[in-house]
């Protein structure tokens, strides 16, 4: 029987007295200090681990370098949403100014195979050193994705510009502001400890001092008093039908109007698995967002058509459900200008002027007006005024603003 | 790209090739290897070779003549020049510009790879053959190999060519040298890419704020994080080069020990960068006398060498001072502080040390005045903004590779490694064999996922 030290390829050092005996090794053992094992023997098992060692490693690099060879190229990552590198073309000039080096290097790694896998990999380890936001997205508590907004890069100069144009649809149109703050404001309990965000309550109070109190609805007042409850979806950026609802109830309040009796414990379910936009930005393992929607919103019929084309009699698309951008089915993803016609003929008539955070509540406004019309000033590149004008019954219109505050700092603009 | 094309097919031809030709492979894999990232100046590093070859010879021609030392001359200021030119030049144009007031054209010139580096282990052949330490090399080969030699031609360590004459034409391969290389090529790589590139990004952004508004928390968290980020590239570079070197059969001097365990000064400059500190002790502080010529010749001359470790960085004032800064403070540490050091506990020299080496990254990092003198005032914040949310934030986000950082800067992983080595339980030799095999190809795998993930990659002693 052989110590369990030289089991391992080690000379017994014959160090081990116990009561001048080295009583754990066996027959291979020594008292006056000999190896136990021959020196050849020591040398075999040296070379054995290091011959493993190396191996493992050399391993490694080689199975990597030769995959790289057998795989083709791929032309665009879906994981990151971008077209990826493709062998840079070697030319005189390339060569000697060190681009085609840094090129090739470039395609060696964009190409790297099993790169999904080793960001994916390189995630998890950053989570595991508790970073708290990949790629914008703050990795908030209880399963919430929260979109990440850094106060320097919303300067006072922006914010006066984009309220100007506001103030004047107040002013000429009497529109109702209706400014919806983004989840990194409302869900603070989960974010994570002292991220940064840009607050925008100050923004709305401000907003709110300029407009007018009859103008501005208070959808922060409204969507605080309810953070505890699903009003953001985990994986996306925008705000549950849950969230659009007590929007619409702000909405009520401030129009002086009687909310419609939605019922909360009757939404109808589109689906499931709705990963959003935040989930493709950090491509982490998540459980899927649950859809709900109003189905009461139809629950007499309306006609919807888009661009002045196509007419459907739905609010809600379900060839979207199939596919990645799941909250297209609000609405019929984006627009640039919309007509819905109810089936409560009171004689009033709606102006939106929207983006997508407006697309799932609106259908909550149906029972409020015969007719709506909604645009959305990405993709409308007419006048907005001549537009308006055009579209204003004798009886005169309700105009109302409804964007999220990040969209409206970034893109509220019309030409007028 | 290098870990995954280059070394596979260099290391497959390395030892397939037989005997001599190793030198061969050795030197032209070197070329690629450097034209790959400085395709138009290898003709300059070539032109080096040449000349400090032929110098090399006729030295040894014409050895205890005084043809020798025209020759050694030629040699030195031909390598001085090469450096200066390449290095220096707009810093003193633009010195002279800012002095007088004349409008002088800038070159531009873009600075060669390893220029200071490969000068440096030039200069230490023809100094060391006109001294007689080192015999005359006769084949351009080997000597090329010298000098070209990929592990250690971009970053360090600057080889002396006594140390590795005997190597250049006489090397032992071993499996078990080369899975200590390897071992000691992974460390390295996972120091560079998996510790001073991701505390490298904290730094990164920190450096982005304005410093007028950050918290002394976050400036202080700020230069830690280079600091470690330095260290851990640094070294990690020697790391990979000695490890590299073992794999062929060459021995590279250490490069650094644990500097930030130091508790004086003068103890840190024997720890960081050891081979450059030797290079100046070497062909500079000793033939100026060293301290053999009197207490204010020493610290002249401890001075004088000061002043070029610090320009050797980088052509800019601030790396003069961060030179200057040390020497200061060699000089008060030879003059009194050291005696005072030594009776102090150990503890204090440390905080010391922590203190002095962090003010001189300070200096070092941030090159301007303006940046600088913002982001000490911000350092000393305590009274207006101690620590704000931000500062937590990061902290927060941080303080795990902070702690990694710090033990893995201290010589104790190290010890309990060499432990489990030594150690005479079942369990304990068990362990180190499974962590043997085991740790280093799962490092490379992290390694790999970093690299794949990032392409920001950064070296900072660059720019020699």
């Amino acid at each position: 029987m052989t110590c369990s030290y030289a089991l391992y390829g080690n000379a017994c050092r014959g160090r081990r007295q116990t009561s001048g005996k080295f009583a754990k090794c066996g027959d291979k053992v020594f008292k006056d200090g000999s190896q136990g094992l021959s020196r050849r023997e020591v040398a075999m098992g040296e070379k054995k681990n290091a011959l493993f060692t190396t191996a493992v490693v050399a391993a490694i690099i080689l199975i990597f370098t030769v995959a790289d060879f057998f795989r083709g190229d791929r032309l665009y990552s879906e994981t990151e949403n971008r077209l990826l590198a493709v062998r840079p073309v070697a030319s005189r000039e390339s060569i000697f100014s060190g681009e085609f080096a840094k090129d090739y290097e470039t395609y060696v790694t964009d190409q790297f195979v099993g790169r999904d896998k080793w960001i994916g990999i390189k995630t998890r380890m950053d989570i595991l050193l508790q970073k708290k936001e990949i790629n914008g997205v703050y990795l908030g508590s209880d399963g919430y994705l929260i979109e990440q907004h850094l106060p320097e890069d919303y300067s006072e100069l922006l914010v006066a510009k984009r309220t100007a144009l506001l103030q004047k649809l107040v002013e000429q149109w009497d529109a109702t502001v209706m400014l919806v703050p983004t989840a990194d404001n409302i869900l603070t309990d989960k974010m994570p400890a002292n991220a940064p965000y840009y607050d925008q309550a100050e923004l709305l109070e401000m907003i709110a001092e300029q407009v007018g109190d009859s103008h501005y609805v208070d959808v922060y007042g409204s969507l605080r008093a309810h953070a505890e409850e699903e009003i953001y979806y985990r994986t996306d950026h925008h705000w549950t039908s849950l969230g659009a609802y007590y929007g619409y109830l702000a909405w009520a309040e401030n129009r002086g109007e009687d909310p419609f009796a939605y019922r909360l414990n009757a939404m109808a379910v589109a689906s499931e698995d709705f990963l959003g936009t935040l989930h493709s930005k950090t491509n982490l393992d998540r459980k899927g967002d649950t859809i709900r929607y109003f189905a009461s919103t139809e629950k007499r019929p309306i006609t919807v058509t888009y661009d002045f084309q196509r007419e459907t009699d739905t609010f809600y698309e379900e060839s979207y459900l199939e596919t990645k951008n799941q909250y297209g089915f609000f609405l019929d993803d984006n627009h640039a200008f919309i007509q819905i016609d109810t089936s409560y003929r009171n004689g009033k008539t709606l102006f939106v002027i929207k983006d997508s955070y407006a697309n799932s509540m609106i259908p909550l406004l149906t029972p409020h007006y015969q007719r709506i019309y909604v645009v959305d000033l990405r993709y409308y590149n007419g006048r907005l005024s001549a537009l308006m004008k055009q579209m204003e019954p004798e009886e005169g219109m309700d105009v109302l603003v409804l964007y999220n505050c990040i969209h409206f700092l970034e893109e509220f603009s019309y030409t007028e | 790209m290098f870990l995954f094309r280059f070394l596979p097919i260099f290391f497959l031809i390395y030892f397939l090739v037989p005997g001599r030709g190793k030198n061969v492979i050795l030197f032209l894999g070197s070329l690629i290897f450097y034209a790959w990232g400085e395709p138009v100046y290898i003709v300059l590093m070539l032109f080096s070779t040449v000349v400090d070859y032929v110098n090399g010879r006729l030295i040894g021609r014409f050895r205890g003549r005084a043809q020798a030392k025209f020759f050694l001359v030629l040699s030195v200021v031909i390598n001085l020049f090469i450096l200066c030119f390449f290095k220096y030049a707009d810093f003193l144009i633009q010195t002279v510009i800012n002095l007088t007031g004349a409008s002088l054209p800038l070159l531009n010139l873009p600075l060669p790879i390893g220029i200071s580096f490969y000068t440096f282990q030039t200069m230490s052949y023809t100094i060391d053959v006109y001294r007689g330490k080192a015999k005359m090399q006769k084949s351009i080969l080997d000597f090329g190999v010298y000098v070209t030699m990929f592990p250690q031609l971009i970053a360090g360590p600057i080889v002396k060519y006594s140390s590795v004459e005997e190597n250049l034409h006489n090397r032992k391969i071993d499996m078990v040298g080369i899975s200590r290389g390897v071992k000691r090529f992974v460390a390295g790589l996972a120091k560079k890419a998996l510790l001073a590139n991701t505390i490298g990004e904290l730094w990164a952004m920190i450096t982005a704020m304005e410093f007028g508004s950050i918290s002394a928390f976050t400036a202080w968290m700020g230069i830690f994080a280079f600091a470690f980020q330095i260290y851990f590239d640094f070294s990690g570079y020697s790391d990979m080069a000695i490890g590299l070197g073992e794999i062929m059969g060459f021995h590279f001097p250490e490069n650094f020990n644990y500097p930030y365990i130091a508790s004086s000064i003068t103890e840190f400059w024997r720890r960081w960068h050891i081979s450059l500190g030797s290079w100046f002790r070497e062909y500079v502080y000793i033939p100026l006398g060293g301290n053999r010529k009197g207490v204010l010749r020493q610290l002249l001359n401890i001075l004088i060498v000061w002043t070029l470790t610090g320009i050797w960085h980088g052509a800019g004032w601030n790396f003069l001072f961060w030179g200057l800064w040390f020497a200061f403070l060699l000089m008060i540490e030879k003059l009194f502080l050291g005696k005072v050091l030594n009776r102090l506990p150990k503890g204090i020299g440390i905080l010391y040390n922590a203190a002095a080496v962090l003010f001189g990254w300070v200096l070092f990092a941030l090159e301007t005045p303006v940046e600088i003198g913002g982001y000490l005032r911000a350092m000393f914040r305590f009274g207006s903004n101690l620590i704000d949310s931000q500062g937590l934030y990061l902290f927060g986000e941080y303080f795990i590779l902070f702690a990694i950082a710090l033990i893995a800067s201290t010589p104790l992983p190290g010890r309990i490694i060499g432990r489990l080595e030594k150690s005479e339980t079942g369990w304990g030799i068990a362990l180190y064999r499974l962590g043997e095999k085991v740790v280093p190809a799962l490092l490379l795998l992290l390694c790999t996922a970093v690299i794949v993930d990032a392409t920001f990659n950064p070296f900072l002693y660059f720019r020699f």
